[in-house]
């Protein structure tokens, strides 16, 4: 069929690793592709209705997505039509904009997010993030993966979870011997993989993240992807991107974003939330076909 | 979007468009090639057999210049979509043509092989037949790619039925007159029918990968 | 090649050195830089020839003297007069300013750049806070004169100079740096980038654990660079210091006094000495001593400045 061109068998270069369990598993060739998803997992998050403003800007009208468990997750869309705010109104990150709003409700396991018992921080702790730009702190390769979890009061040994977050980041065997030194002398791919690590190191259930690999050429892409494929057993994953083939490759639903302008104000607005083989073989809005196939404008 | 981009993009399109028009082209040419087999048969000019052979030399060419084609796009434009149902269903229908094509040759081959035509008129009117309807399902097909319709797709099965019939009563003519044909004028002409059911089926087929191109599903599907 | 597209070649070759090529000199560029180098050449000289009208003034003094004249304490008699006192006292009021203005200025910066809610009052804080930056020193003199003496004597640490003592210069001084402190303590914060706070926020940090962890160690170094430069300033402040009374006479040589006498009795500082000495009636004082003074204040200024130097690199490898 048509999508099997979309999907491409590819070897990882790492043909052991660490599993769940401690014990070594082997594994072969795999396959980095969101896959046709059934719907038999779970809706962990939904965002109902939601809109998001700044100040008396209207930035996102009426955003309704069910993200399932341990599936990836796309936005995509032009600039400016408010993936990353919808992104940031999950954790709200959002809180940290003075002028932001949102409206609508963003369900977790059920629970408003945006209740008035609900701790921000305690949001952040179990829905973590990753940036577009690498961020890392400016402390020691340890220091970045031990924060989190440090100030989440882990009672574990800390030296086996920092190692344990690096091995599933797929970062452990470049940095092993340079936990100390400066997160700022890894290289750019390396140092998302180093947030990446941060973010997972305190078990979030969700990971947000917002085009990780934009700065990235394409094998330390390739490695996040695959990274993604991996975390994708334990994690929820949601990630803006604006590369269709690295939504196309590594999701298993997308969501098309548009922005109106209308009264002098751009809205973006969701178009439509398929599952990703459908949404690449065949969109149902048009505004979709134009946009994925590029005919934009 | 800066006008650049706008111009790969307007390049990208013609380029498909350009595909689709050779498409019909490469049709157009197995269709006449098609149609001349089954005119060397009914009008019987075995000396004709060579010019039909020859035909489908430039056929094959065009095929292969542009099934490469296609893949340079696949390659290069990595589409998405309907472009890419598109993509993937012009490679099926380029082997499609190409496969009719050769058919084609087969019927003449098929009739060298024989001491001239049989004369039966009865069988001579049933083969022509067959050829014309043959060609007629072909065209249908090849209609579809030039209109990109989804309808002539959809009733196409049910179309192709006249050809299934008059390749049963072909079989059923050549069967009862068995001791004056001979068995190898038997066979050929069994073959023939045969070959001119395929092309039918071809066309048919060519008309369901234009449905899945505009649909995104294939006739009977879903 | 057909010799036509030689030629060709040949032909664009030109043209394109002719276009890339340099076109003579840059005139104007010359000219500036050349007034540019002049008008540094002069500045610095000025100061060079200041510099060595006081060398060479003092000179005689360090010959004759030696490291005795930065150990020695106050004294009527110009042969055993040193500036030990002054030291004492500036080191003295430098430390008071620091255990003050630092923890306040940084405490101030961070809840302006980070807490604040932006609204009017805090508008208001910022705009007062960078006008107080801008008051005369002489003006906080008056203020230390009229709080801050009867604050140290009403605490009852007026001691023999009934308040007039460094307690009462220290806090003063703290006031006068502390909109400097306040202002380039809140840049520093200002220049951490946006994304380490929001990667803090990322992993689950409140607003304190992020600015405790994060922002803080990241502008440490510029916070600390930019609040030694301010000590430089208290310790080479006079006016203040006359106007709240610091002894420009002789009192008794701080070497017989304990701590407490030397922290609440009188006082003085190398640029109050300085001050002094200049205006003395007695040859030497103006001529060499006043000079010498000059010197070891711009010694202790030099020092101070190596240290913000020091502690910034530090700072910003240790990470
Ligand atoms: N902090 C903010 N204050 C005011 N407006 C904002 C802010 N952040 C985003 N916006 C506006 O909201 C709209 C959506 O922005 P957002 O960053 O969500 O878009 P995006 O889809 O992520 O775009 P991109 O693909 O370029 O990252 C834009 O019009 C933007 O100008
Ligand atoms: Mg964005």
């Amino acid at each position: 069929m048509a999508n099997n061109i979309q999907t491409a068998h590819r070897a990882t270069a790492v043909p052991m690793k660490l599993n769940e369990a401690g014990s070594i598993a082997v594994s072969g060739p795999k396959r980095v592709t969101g896959g046709t998803p059934d719907d038999s997992n779970r809706v962990i998050l939904e965002l109902d209705a939601v809109d998001v403003f700044y100040g008396d800007f209207h930035a996102v009208d009426s955003v309704t997505i069910p993200i399932r468990e341990k599936e990836i997750t796309a936005l995509i869309g032009p600039s400016g039509c408010g993936k990353s705010s919808v992104l940031r109104s999950i954790n709200r990150m959002n809180d940290l904009i003075d002028t932001a709003r949102v409206e609508g409700s963003i369900r977790y396991h059920g629970v408003d997010l945006y209740g008035p018992t609900v701790d921000p921080v305690e949001v952040r702790r179990r829905i973590g993030m990753v940036f577009q730009k690498p961020n890392p702190f400016p402390k020691s390769i340890y220091e970045n993966v031990s924060f989190g979890p440090k100030i989440a009061k882990y009672g574990g040994n800390m030296d086996d979870l920092v190692e344990e977050s690096l091995r599933r980041a797929a970062l452990w065997d470049e940095v092993k011997d340079k936990l100390e030194q400066s997160a700022y002398a890894l290289s750019g791919g390396q140092q998302q993989r180093l947030c990446i690590a941060r973010a997972i190191a305190t078990s979030p259930d969700v990971v947000l993240m917002d085009e990780p690999a934009s700065s990235l050429d394409p094998i330390a892409t390739l490695r996040i992807e695959e990274l993604m494929f991996d975390l994708k057993q334990q994690y929820t994953i949601v990630i803006v991107t604006h590369n269709m083939q690295q939504a196309a490759r590594v999701s298993d639903r997308t969501a098309f974003f548009s922005v109106d302008v209308s009264g002098g104000q751009r809205t973006g607005h969701l178009v439509e939330f398929s599952k990703t083989t459908e949404l690449f073989t065949n969109p149902r809005e048009s505004q979709t076909e134009d946009y994925i196939t590029g005919r934009f404008g | 979007m800066e006008p650049h981009d706008a111009d790969l993009r307007h390049h990208y399109d013609s380029e498909l468009e350009e595909i689709r028009a050779s498409l019909v082209d490469l049709g157009t040419m197995a269709l006449s090639n098609i149609r001349h087999a089954g005119i060397v048969f009914s009008e019987n000019r075995p000396e004709e057999i060579e010019t039909v052979r020859n035909a489908d030399i430039p056929i094959n060419a065009k095929y292969t210049e542009l099934e490469a084609r296609v893949f340079e796009i696949l390659a290069l434009q990595q589409p998405v979509a309907s472009d890419l149902r598109f993509l993937v269903a012009s490679t099926r229908i380029l082997y499609e043509l190409e496969r009719s094509g050769d058919l084609a040759v087969n019927v003449v081959k098929a009739l060298a092989r024989l001491d001239g035509i049989p004369t039966d008129a009865s069988i001579h009117s049933a083969v022509s037949q067959l050829a014309e309807a043959s060609a007629a399902m072909f065209t249908r097909g090849i209609e579809a790619i030039a209109t990109l319709d989804p309808e002539i797709g959809m009733g196409a099965e049910l179309e192709d039925e006249a050809t299934d019939h008059l390749t049963a009563s072909l079989y059923k003519l050549v069967t009862l007159n068995q001791d004056e044909l001979g068995l190898e004028t038997a066979v050929a002409l069994f073959r023939i029918g045969r070959y001119f059911e395929r092309i039918a089926d071809h066309g048919v087929n060519i008309a369901e990968n234009v449905t899945f191109v505009v649909t995104a599903q294939f006739p009977g599907e879903g | 090649m057909t010799a036509a597209t030689k030629r060709r070649e040949e032909e664009t070759k030109r043209q394109v050195e002719r276009a890339i090529g340099r076109s003579g000199i840059d005139w104007t560029s010359v000219w500036f830089s050349g007034a540019l180098v002049v008008l540094l050449l002069t500045t610095l000289s000025i100061l060079l020839v200041l510099i060595a009208d006081i060398l060479m003034k003092a000179w005689p003094t360090f010959q004759e003297r030696g490291i005795t004249f930065v150990t020695d304490g106050l004294s009527l008699n110009p042969a055993t007069a040193g500036v030990f006192t002054a030291i004492v006292g500036s080191v003295m009021i430098a430390t008071i300013v620091a255990v003050i203005s630092f923890p306040i200025g940084i405490a101030a910066a961070v809840w302006l750049e980070e807490y604040a809610p932006n609204n009017r009052f805090t508008q208001f804080v910022d705009t007062t806070v960078r006008n107080l930056a801008g008051v005369p020193s002489i003006v906080y003199g008056l203020l230390g004169l009229a709080i801050f003496v009867p604050l140290v004597r009403a605490l009852g640490l007026g001691g023999s100079s009934d308040g007039k003592n460094v307690l009462a210069a220290g806090i003063t001084m703290a006031v006068l740096v502390l909109p400097i402190v306040v202002i380039t303590a809140a840049e520093a914060v200002r220049a951490v980038p946006y994304s380490i706070r929001e990667a803090g926020f990322g992993v689950g940090a409140t607003q304190w654990e992020v600015i405790r962890s994060h922002v803080v160690p990241s502008a440490l170094p510029g916070i600390l660079t930019g609040t030694v430069l301010t000590l430089a300033r208290a310790i080479g402040e006079t006016a203040p210091l006359l106007v709240i009374g610091v002894a420009t006479g002789y009192f008794a040589p701080a070497g017989d006094a304990t701590l407490a006498d030397q922290i609440t009795g009188p006082y003085t500082a190398l640029p109050v000495v300085v001050f002094s000495w200049s205006r003395q009636t007695q040859a030497e004082f103006a001529n060499t001593l006043a000079p010498a003074a000059i010197i070891v204040l711009l010694a202790v200024l030099f020092i101070l400045n190596g240290a913000a130097i020091w502690l910034r690199n530090r700072t910003e490898k240790k990470w």
